[in-house]
């Protein structure tokens, strides 16, 4: 059977624009959350916060790539120019068409969508827009955008599928690889911040309200006092290779990839299911080849809504019980909605190789509806081999991965 | 409006929206082969010069374009029409 390695690592997240960064920020317990001054010019919008990605240099992107691409496609394309430099690719492989991308994201370009869009309606006229707003805006602006900024002209696998969108780009990567279908697959997923996204889950009731002037205190997953999910925004890469591919250019390895699975609970459009949440993991155990008691750290979804977080714990708890270390990083950043998948990832990946297991941010006193599942309130260190990590989202979607450290063949 | 007005405008959108080096621009620039702009770059400066000098123009009528030189006279051309 072909395995699957991480060659290659990028990130743009409100908690770090590096592997590294983010590590360190992880380990002195930063948050990424802040209050966002324009979102009250908004009425009927009760969440102020959100996490913001700060310092990067998105003119770094050649004009010629960049006209096409929102905030969503720009944020990707640094961190996919990060990774395929980690990665040490060059162009022949990039090229080649065993070399594809699978990436996704919740939304197109919003900002362009909504200066579009009114204009467009307000004279119902197209005179005086430009040809490239709709490729900005289109569901696959990611994907197709990188494709052309780096020649790839391999597999191309849009994965847009919300909160989901970045882990089930990884997951169709591995699976690309590991069929044998390609060698090499650029994988990951984005959102660029828009009051549109926090507008949707304020609406439902699911945004954190509570917080608005102590933002780093605002997102609080598995916590009894949580209110809610706070936005966030954020984008990242991972390069995916076939093991005998990566060893023979001798590239740095960051983990494998053992074990992938997604579905779809096919009950209700926005209630998360237990039993859904449940199979995936199972299911991504059985792709695996792995028990339950395998898996040393489970990054969970944990959004810190009320009932996404409860039907995780049980899940969880039901598979793995009480002594599995669990937690969820988006007390530190808030939801990436189409980038946590990835950024989640990544902190995986972080876990094995640094044994580092990171904390819960505000996470003091589980929730008594939750299951008693092992959340971390305080960073631990901890040598282990085996990482999960799992992702739900609207429409019922689930997905699981799992890595595994590399220690050679 | 002149055709130095013109000009002056082309110059200013090249640079400040399309990042075109203002040492590069001269009237007989071709968009494609001297600026490194393509086809759909070419639809966009139209779409700007309509949108700030309020002169209408058809893409379907651009296809001859090729200099800077053949952007003003259409420009003109299509102030005279209106």
């Amino acid at each position: 059977m072909r395995r699957v390695v991480i060659t290659g690592v990028g990130l743009n997240s409100p908690l770090g624009n590096s592997y590294e960064e983010l590590y360190e920020n992880l380990k002195n317990e930063k948050c990424g959350i802040e209050y966002v001054p324009e979102w009250d010019e908004i009425d009927y919008f009760g969440t102020k916060i959100a996490g913001v990605v700060k310092d990067v240099d998105l003119k770094s992107i050649p004009r010629k790539y960049r006209r096409s691409m929102d905030r969503v496609a720009q944020l990707s394309a640094v961190s996919t120019s990060d990774a395929i430099n980690d990665a040490n690719l060059n162009q022949e492989t990039l090229s080649s068409k065993r070399c594809g991308i699978a990436f996704g994201s919740t939304m197109g370009g919003n900002e362009t969508l909504f200066e579009y869009i009114p204009e467009v309606k307000e004279k119902m006229s197209f005179r005086g827009q430009n040809s490239m707003a709709f490729l900005k805006i289109m569901s696959h602006t990611v994907a197709a955008n990188l494709a052309q900024m780096f020649s790839i002209k391999g597999r191309n696998i849009p994965t847009c599928s919300a909160c989901t969108s970045s882990a089930q780009a990884i997951g169709a990567g591995y699976e690309s690889i590991k069929y044998g279908m390609s060698d090499i697959m650029i994988c990951g997923g984005a959102e660029g911040l828009h009051y549109l996204a926090g507008g949707v889950f304020d609406v439902m009731g699911a945004a954190a309200t509570k917080h608005n002037h102590e933002p780093t205190l605002a997102s609080r997953p598995f916590d009894e006092s949580r209110d809610g999910l706070v936005l966030g925004e954020g984008s990242g890469a991972l390069v995916l290779e076939e093991l005998e591919h990566a060893l023979a250019r001798d590239a740095k390895i960051y983990g494998e990839v053992i074990g992938y699975a997604t579905s779809c609970d096919g009950e209700h459009i926005t209630t998360p299911s237990k039993e859904g949440m449940m199979q995936v993991m199972e299911t991504s155990l059985e792709d695996a080849c792995i028990k339950a008691q395998d898996i040393e750290y489970i990054n969970a979804h944990a959004t810190a809504t009320q009932m996404g977080d409860i039907a995780e714990s049980n899940a969880t708890f039901n598979l793995f019980g009480s002594e599995t270390p669990v937690s969820s990083t988006k007390g530190h950043m808030g939801h990436l909605l189409g980038g946590c998948g990835v950024v989640e990832s990544i902190i995986c990946l972080i876990a094995l190789n640094k044994s580092f297991l990171p904390k819960t941010m505000n996470f003091k006193t589980l929730d008594k509806n939750c299951a008693n599942i092992n959340v971390l309130g305080k960073n631990m260190l901890k040598d282990i081999t085996i990482a999960m990590n799992n992702n739900f989202a609207f429409g019922g979607i689930n997905s699981s991965l799992i890595f595994k450290d590399y220690k050679g063949k | 409006m002149t055709r130095e007005d013109v000009y002056d405008k082309i110059v200013s959108v090249l640079v400040e929206e399309f990042e075109v080096e203002a040492d590069d621009i001269k009237m007989e620039a071709n968009l494609f082969t001297d600026l490194e702009l393509d086809s759909l770059d070419a639809i966009d400066l139209m779409v700007t010069l309509d949108k700030e000098l309020g002169i209408e123009i058809k893409t379907e009528e651009m296809k001859d374009i090729r200099t800077i030189s053949d952007v003003c006279d259409f420009a003109l051309a299509a102030n005279e029409d209106e």
